[in-house]
């Protein structure tokens, strides 16, 4: 064969040569970005810009909507998240034909009407472990732009506790031929450590102000509520007690800070300490510092940081993921591999449910997208590893017959009333409109019916492992669905039936009296608390302080 | 389990905590269902007791009497009927001659919704503390709750002989949303949390010498705190009131070119300003001793 196998290669070098001039340097002048971008992006090019729901390359991605729609244009963008304005606004300047992402958040509204008006295709939404996937199997960026905290001299990056995508991303763009340019918050002489090596990594632009990161879970305790309290309480006794969960992940939201603030008191009052919640998969949560301090974790790996806990984690290294430095480093995709197939146990919160248990978070006018909760809040069917409450709840699914095998635990915890009266419990999810007007292939379901073993609301646990038939399960849910419609339309005798066998579950059926769940259960019913907790360690960003 | 957070408990829950136990009677209970006219006619919804408990008690046995704001209906704004409660409180004060009046506010002053009714109201409450003062019966306020103290019933605060807080608690006239709503961010940013809180905050207030003292954020600290004060608080006089109006004129000559808490701090003699948020009460106060304004 004597054929050309090193075009792609060939087409690196002539954009480095380009870069070079139009730059300058590898180390380029902020001023000279956009000609940098407009010199090394090719029409047509798969381009990835850094971000996710906490860290942002967001100089860069403001400096690409910033250059000639007639040089940059037709991208393909493959990243995690479209959650800045600027994001958005490339795609409103015509500059890109296609995306393919993970989460929209922010911009959800402004993309669900790009897509009714046929202005951009969506390749497709992914979680953030399918997308990194994809980027070492057809979806390879030409360009990736990220951000770091620092570099030196040579371009050696120091990402630190927000690592997150970086090592995931630059590692699929470098190793195929691919163009990897970094926006820094400083350039100094020597690096904390090296997190990436200047050899992955072809230009660093010092940013004006430091890369944007998103304090996304804090979680203010004095906004916990007392029916909060409650499902914590049957989460801890119903749930992490009878199954005797040790790794697990926690979703964000108040009903997980709940569970988080009350294992130094409650847990620890049922004799739970080092029995349960040990191991995490868990960004670290300004509410885990009390069970942390008493002793309760052994171990937190992370994906991402959290603004403020920096200080924290770095004093704290026997429990959390901290490099030789004293600084943390946290990996995405790492943690949701974690995720996935190391913990028996995944809670978290949705906006609706259906009778077949599948819940969704979108809503009519707006595609937000999926993140990792669908990876973390799966069962993990490649798992062959046991544990005793992989184990337990395996012999408890009705549908394993025959071969035995384990199951996770995927825990749905939602008041029956969302905000604004809206019922959590519904017939048919938001989730089939918003699919048919987006025109996707499915429904956008974040955690699927079959995956899900329990259901907690303020009215008790619904076991969906020990249903047998499809009705069973429905009335199963409808029996926990409180007050709303769904709710009221439960078959009362059937429901009596099932909590009779211990599949509905009421609070007084656990041994709860919910006339003691009140806020002085938690551990830290303030930030300034959770302060106190740390030791004055943590630092928490002014928007959550009364003080 | 911790002692009751006074900042987290209801108007309710405060009282019962902070009078000798099961000594409380109230005045006017819910179940008199003596609620705000002028909500009704708005089809709002009300309280049966307007948002304020009044009552007697005893406090480490002394005879008191008591009222206490509910911060969570209507931030403890004050009606037609919610001021009557307080005035007639007040007044009854001048007959049965009790060792204290305490007041729990929590409340951002006026309701609006009741507009005109509300303003007398208020201003009725403030000439009753000035003839209840003048009768030799002492007005205590407790400020630690959600809302903190603010409009016309800061003013009223201001009037009594004593007020104890807590970190948590605010005091002022104008609200933090309303001095931005009026003069724009750039004057007052009351979504900065860190400058609302040391500018009208308890710390800030007890270094002003407004707030008599300063303490945790217990129902039982500010109990102590109260029962403290009993017996300790000299009739008030003319010479008082000249004797204060003195001391705030030595205040703005003083501090009134500060733009902002720190400065004062500084000015006070203290060391290490910015790290006076931080601090513990205890810690706070063990480093202030000596340096109010």
């Amino acid at each position: 064969m004597n054929g050309d196998w090193s075009r792609a290669a060939r087409s690196r070098e002539g954009r480095v040569a380009r870069g070079m001039i139009a730059g300058g340097g590898r180390i380029v002048s902020r001023q000279k970005i956009i000609e940098l971008l407009e010199a090394v992006i090719e029409p047509g090019d798969r381009v990835c810009i850094e971000g996710n729901n906490q860290k942002q390359a967001d100089f860069l991605s403001k400096s690409l909507a910033a250059t000639d729609p007639a040089k940059v244009r037709d991208l393909h963008l493959v990243q995690s998240v479209l959650a800045l304005p600027s994001h958005v606004d490339l795609i409103e300047r015509g500059q890109v034909a296609r995306i393919d992402f993970s989460f929209s958040g922010p911009q959800a509204g402004r993309l669900a009407k790009l897509v009714e008006g046929g202005r951009i295709q969506i390749g497709a939404i992914h979680t953030y472990l399918e997308l990194f996937g994809r980027y070492f199997i057809d979806l390879t960026p030409q360009v990736a732009l990220i951000a770091a905290q620092m570099a030196d001299a040579e371009g050696n990056l120091y990402t630190g506790p927000n690592t997150e995508d970086t090592p995931a991303i630059v590692e699929a763009t470098a190793f195929k031929n691919g163009l990897v340019i970094a926006q820094v918050n400083q350039i100094v002489d020597k690096l904390p450590r090296v997190d990436i090596p200047a050899g992955w990594v072809n230009f660093v632009v010092q940013a004006p102000t430091p890369h944007y990161v998103e304090p996304l879970f804090t979680r203010d305790p004095a906004q916990i509520s007392e029916i909060q309290v409650l499902m914590a309480m049957m989460a801890i006794k119903g749930i992490y007690a009878e199954y005797g969960i040790t790794r697990l992940n926690h979703g964000i939201g108040f009903d997980t800070a709940a569970i988080e603030l009350l294992l130094p008191t409650y847990a620890a009052e049922l004799g739970l300490r080092g029995k349960i919640c040990t191991h995490w998969a868990l960004n670290p949560h300004p509410t885990l510092i009390p069970a942390i301090e008493a002793g309760f974790v052994k171990s937190v790996h992370c994906f991402g940081s959290e603004v403020g806990m920096e200080p924290y984690v770095a004093a704290r290294p026997d429990i959390f993921f901290v490099g030789a430095d004293g600084s943390m480093r946290s990996n995405r995709a790492f943690s949701q591999t974690a995720g996935h197939y190391a913990c028996d146990l995944f809670i978290g919160s949705t906006l609706q449910i259906d009778l077949a248990g599948n819940s969704s978070t979108a809503t009519k006018g707006r595609i937000a997208g999926f993140g990792g909760a669908p990876n973390m809040g799966a069962d993990a069917r490649g798992r062959r590893h046991a544990s005793p409450a992989w184990l337990k709840a395996g012999s408890e699914d009705a549908r394993n017959t025959g071969m035995p095998r384990g199951r996770k635990l995927v825990v749905q915890t939602v008041e029956t009333f969302r905000e604004h009266m809206e019922p959590a419990f519904v017939e048919r999810l938001d989730a089939w409109e918003v699919g048919e007007s987006a025109g996707m292939a499915l429904p956008p379901v974040m955690i699927y019916g079959d995956d899900v073993s329990h259901i907690i609301t303020e009215e008790g646990i619904a076991n969906l492992l020990l249903c047998r038939t499809a009705e069973e399960r429905e009335q199963a849910i409808r029996g926990v669905a409180g007050y709303t419609q769904v709710g009221l339309a439960r078959d009362r005798r059937a429901v009596e039936n099932l909590r009779d066998r211990g599949i509905v579950r009421r609070p007084e059926d656990l041994g709860i009296n919910p006339r003691l769940a009140t806020r002085d259960l938690l551990a830290a019913r303030s930030i300034k608390d959770l302060v106190r907790a740390s030791g004055g360690l943590y630092d928490p960003p002014k928007r959550f302080r009364n003080w | 389990m911790k002692p009751k957070s006074y900042y987290e408990a209801s108007a309710r829950e405060r009282m019962a905590a902070f009078l000798d136990p099961g000594s409380f009677q109230e005045f006017l209970p819910p179940t008199d269902r003596v609620s705000s006219p002028h909500l009704r006619q708005l089809d709002q919804p009300g309280a049966f007791d307007d948002g304020i408990l009044v009552g007697s008690g005893r406090l480490a046995g002394h005879p008191v009497l008591a009222a206490a704001q509910e911060g969570v209906f209507m931030g403890g704004a004050v009606g037609e009927v919610h001021g009557a409660k307080l005035v007639g409180l007040l007044e009854r004060t001048l007959v049965t001659r009790p060792a204290a009046v305490i007041l729990l506010l929590e409340t951002g002053g006026v309701r609006l919704h009741e507009a005109n009714a509300g303003l007398v109201a208020v201003s009725e409450v403030m000439h009753a503390v000035l003839a209840v003062r003048v009768a030799g019966i002492p007005v205590l306020v407790l400020d630690g709750g959600q809302f903190g103290c603010f409009g016309g019933m800061g003013i009223v605060a201001a009037l009594c002989d004593a007020v104890v807080m807590s970190e948590e608690g605010r005091l002022g006239l104008s609200g933090p949303e309303v001095i931005e709503a009026s003069r724009g961010v750039e004057e007052f940013d009351s979504r900065d949390r860190a400058l609302v809180w040391r500018t009208v905050g308890g710390k800030h207030r007890y270094l002003l010498g407004e707030a008599t003292r300063l303490v945790e954020d217990t129902v039982p600290a500010f109990r102590e705190a109260a029962i403290g004060l009993l017996g300790t608080l000299p009739v008030f006089g003319l010479e008082d009131l000249e004797a204060e109006h003195a001391r705030l004129q030595g205040r703005l000559e003083r501090f009134g070119d500060c733009r902002e808490s720190f400065e004062i701090w500084t000015r006070l003699g203290i060391e290490d300003p910015q790290a006076l948020p931080l601090l513990e009460t205890s810690a706070f106060l063990a480093q202030v001793g000596g340096k109010r304004g």
